[in-house]
């Protein structure tokens, strides 16, 4: 008798166990890429750091509209000469392992972040960073090598995201390389098997809101087609970057919702400004006028798009709409006759890279041609992706390119890391502005803009800016591409921000 | 040193200078391509001193004799290096994915043995006959369908519309089956068409002629003569078809999301990883070296007049 009642409670005890672990909910999101590192500050994609904000937080983020808000630091104000910044930090956070958040952690993460012993990629925006203190526990000032007004956005990254001090000697973290990160986030991470997932799990101790999934995981799928099945068997609730052409499909379908996210990605043709013929500002903006952006979008992209209208994108600060370059191939052979430039006469090369970008090489293909149409020759040739980044980087002398598809996505929302794109210094093999333009007006803005302290006259100096390049085209301005997702219709409240990040960790079932 | 296992002996030198060749040519290949890994690394935004330091850090700025005598005392010591892609030491990388490889190679291979043998001594033993044919025609199919094409139509029919399957990825015992098929089918191809030609040869020899006058039952013919002696040319079949798989079904795993080690070989070429991709190739040589040892190594045991030594 008393052996069979032991049995009972032991079954009894078996069956609530299981009934309670079965309860964990868990929220599958398909991503294309296997995280290369788990440590923000090594980091350099972006579907990677999304990965991370579920994690680590940084000081300050960025809402839907992509303005600039309080995370860890509450408030924040700099000084009159724009050399100092004083960040006033929230009250009764703690890190995932029990320790405390205060002003010497995000000092410690902020020389870390400086050290050049660490790999940083995205360390060139906070070198202006001259020293850190910590006043006291709730205050962290930071004194700057001269005034930059960008530097709050560029802490809104999760490369800025606030690591734990105390964990850098445990599970398998090092000083120079963290694989096991340990935040402030609503999840902890808790495992994840290479080339498979990650998995978080629901942190108890979160000093904000709580989310409402014990678990999250995110499988990798490398494939689109892939991901897209793993939704329609309803094995995912949400993937990234469905396949282009399907979205019509999925967005008649009632399983599943599709959001086009806001992004900050403007996708161009570069011109390679110091050749001959594409030298003359006629012939660029006869570029401009000979394709019709509405209908590669619409037919190329399945309206996966936005055409510009200002040489970035509108969820950046300092953004503000300048025109149009309207579909017109009879003013684009007008411009090109103007320049002097037979029909048939101009041959040129355009380059473009496959797969990078949404629809990409299919794009270029159209675009060339609507430039075929204005009396143009045009060869397109693509290339993997190293390939085409060593191309298009070469010095001016030894440069041969003369078009070619490109994508800009600033890391953060604002008009500075954009404006590289047009600036002096930058044109290869300094950086990355490969139609090597160079205006001196745009300069002299440019440059007054990068430390001036006040908003309002800082964005009017980019207004200026863009202004004067969007007129000389040194690019044949195209989109500003979307951030397209989908999600299961029994889910809900998921978006996406402009940085192109899905915004899931609040979603929950559809009632 | 003589006999078998000095015949042993000399073959495994052999693969050891294989694959000193091998490291050596894909040593300088990597280093052929176009694109500067330091670049790739950092991504298109970090400036140029971050682009520099990493580039230090990966060793990418000594000279090419130096990073070459490191590479190979490295490997003299077992030591593929790290990862540049993710800090990670190669080795360790490689021994995640190697499982998954090798299962979904084994797995396929014995779906593609379990089906094609079969189907091929059917196709000999009924040689011209509407089997034989249709038989052709299954292989036929077998090989011409692209992986990619055959493996999402599975996925739709088994995963989103039966809601059988999983569609991706490596969780759970049942992830195995819709990968497995997938590549088998190609094998399957291979391996019924060599069966049935070899089998052909086999049964027109006269020791099958004696054999069925004597009255051995037909089954019998089939099995215990016909198919013993049809073995090596099949042997040796499966053999580069287990090599190849190991070689990283790079298709199947990149539709299927299996975490194997020729999806990382796609990715860590396009992140320009060197050591990375180093160390795969000279794995990869490794396992379809050993393959094809055992291979001959097995010859003695199925036909009697190979005798090693």
């Amino acid at each position: 008798m008393r052996r069979r009642s032991v049995t009972a409670v032991v079954a009894i005890a078996v069956a609530l166990f299981l009934g309670v672990a079965v309860a964990q909910s868990t929220f599958r999101i398909a991503i294309g890429v296997d995280p290369d590192t788990l440590d923000p500050a090594q980091g350099t994609t972006t579907t990677v750091d999304n990965v991370l904000d579920y994690v680590v937080e940084p000081l300050v983020t960025i809402d839907s509209s992509g303005k600039l808000v309080p995370d860890l630091a509450k408030s924040w104000e700099t000084s009159a000469d724009g050399k100092t910044l004083t960040f006033h930090l929230q009250q009764g956070v703690t890190f995932q392992d029990g320790t405390a958040f205060d002003a010497s952690a995000v000092k410690w993460n902020l020389e870390r972040l400086l050290d050049p012993n660490v790999r940083v990629p995205r360390r060139g925006q906070l070198t202006v960073i001259d020293s850190v203190d910590a006043p006291d526990a709730s205050t962290v000032v930071l004194h700057l090598k001269q005034p930059a007004p960008a530097l709050v956005g560029a802490l809104s990254q999760t490369t800025v995201g606030i690591v734990s001090p105390a964990s850098i000697d445990k599970d398998g973290n090092s000083y120079k390389n963290i694989v096991h990160p340990v935040g402030t986030g609503p999840y902890t991470y808790t495992s994840r098997r290479k080339g498979t997932d990650v998995v978080v799990t629901k942190y108890a101790g979160y000093w904000g809101e709580k989310p409402y999934y014990d678990k999250v995981q995110f499988q990798i799928v490398p494939e689109a087609t892939t991901r897209e099945s793993l939704l329609l068997a309803g094995q995912v609730e949400l993937i990234i970057l469905p396949p282009t052409s399907d979205l019509p499909a999925l967005q008649n379908n009632p399983r599943v919702k599709v959001l086009l996210g806001p992004s900050d990605r403007t996708i161009f043709i570069a011109i390679n400004t110091t050749k001959p013929v594409l030298s003359d500002k006629r012939v660029r903006q006869a570029l401009n006028y000979a394709v019709d952006k509405q209908a590669i979008i619409k037919g190329v992209l399945f309206g996966a798009a936005e055409p510009m209208d200002a040489p970035l994108a509108p969820s950046l600060f300092g953004y503000q709409s300048i025109g149009a370059y309207p579909y017109d191939p009879e003013k684009a052979k007008q411009l090109l006759a103007d320049a002097g430039v037979a029909p048939g006469s101009l041959t040129l090369d355009m380059m473009s890279p496959t797969g990078r970008y949404v629809q990409d090489f299919p794009a270029s293909q159209a675009i060339a041609n609507y430039l075929r149409d204005v009396g143009i020759k045009v060869s397109v040739r693509t290339m993997d992706w190293p390939t085409y980044v060593g191309t298009i980087l070469k010095p001016k002398d030894e440069n041969t390119t003369q078009l070619h598809l490109l994508g800009w996505a600033p890391s953060f929302m604002d008009a500075s890391q954009q404006m590289q794109q047009f600036d002096c210094g930058q044109s290869p093999p300094n950086g990355l502005a490969t139609s090597f333009y160079c205006d001196q007006q745009v300069q002299s803005l440019l440059d007054s803009a990068s430390s001036e302290v006040d908003p309002q006259k800082r964005a009017d100096l980019y207004h200026q800016a863009s202004q004067i390049i969007w007129n000389d085209a040194p690019w044949i301005f195209l989109w500003v591409q979307s951030f397209p997702m989908a999600y299961a219709s029994n889910v809900t409240n998921i978006s996406g921000l402009p940085n192109e990040k899905f915004y899931a960790v609040y979603a929950r079932p559809a009632n | 040193m003589s006999g078998f296992l000095g015949y042993l002996v000399q073959r495994l030198i052999g693969v050891m200078v294989t694959i000193l060749f091998v490291a050596i040519t894909i040593f300088l290949m990597v280093r052929i391509l176009p694109g500067d890994p330091a670049r790739v690394i950092a991504g298109v935004l970090a400036s140029d001193q971050d682009v520099a330091q990493i580039r230090t850090q990966l060793g990418l700025d000594k000279p090419l004799w130096t990073q070459a005598g490191i590479f190979l005392r490295d490997l003299a010591h077992g030591d593929l290096g790290t990862s540049a892609r993710t800090s990670d030491p190669v080795t360790s990388e490689i021994m995640a994915r190697l499982p998954y490889t090798a299962l979904l190679a084994v797995v396929s291979l014995a779906v593609a043995i379990a089906v094609g043998l079969p189907l091929g001594a059917l196709a000999a033993a009924r040689a011209g006959s509407a089997a034989d044919l249709a038989v052709s025609a299954l292989v036929l199919f077998g090989i011409s369908m692209p992986v990619y094409w055959l493996g999402l139509m599975l996925i739709i029919l088994f995963s989103i519309h039966l809601r059988w399957l999983p569609a991706a990825g490596a969780g759970g015992p049942l992830a195995i089956i819709l990968p497995a098929f997938t590549l088998a089918a190609f094998s399957v191809a291979f391996i019924a068409r060599i069966t049935r030609s070899s089998m052909l040869e086999v049964l027109r020899q006269d020791y099958v002629r004696t054999a069925r006058a004597k009255g051995t039952r037909r089954r019998a013919v089939l099995w215990r003569h016909a198919l013993r002696n049809a073995l090596p040319p099949i042997v040796t079949i499966i053999g580069l078809q287990f090599g190849e798989l190991l070689g990283g079904a790079i298709l199947t795993e990149t539709v299927f999301g299996w975490p194997g080690m020729g999806r990382l070989l796609v990715d860590s070429i396009f992140s320009r990883d060197y050591p990375m991709v180093q160390g795969l190739v000279i794995v990869f040589a490794l396992m379809f070296a050993l393959v094809n040892l055992a291979v001959d190594l097995l010859y003695e045991r199925i036909d009697p007049r190979v005798r090693y030594g």
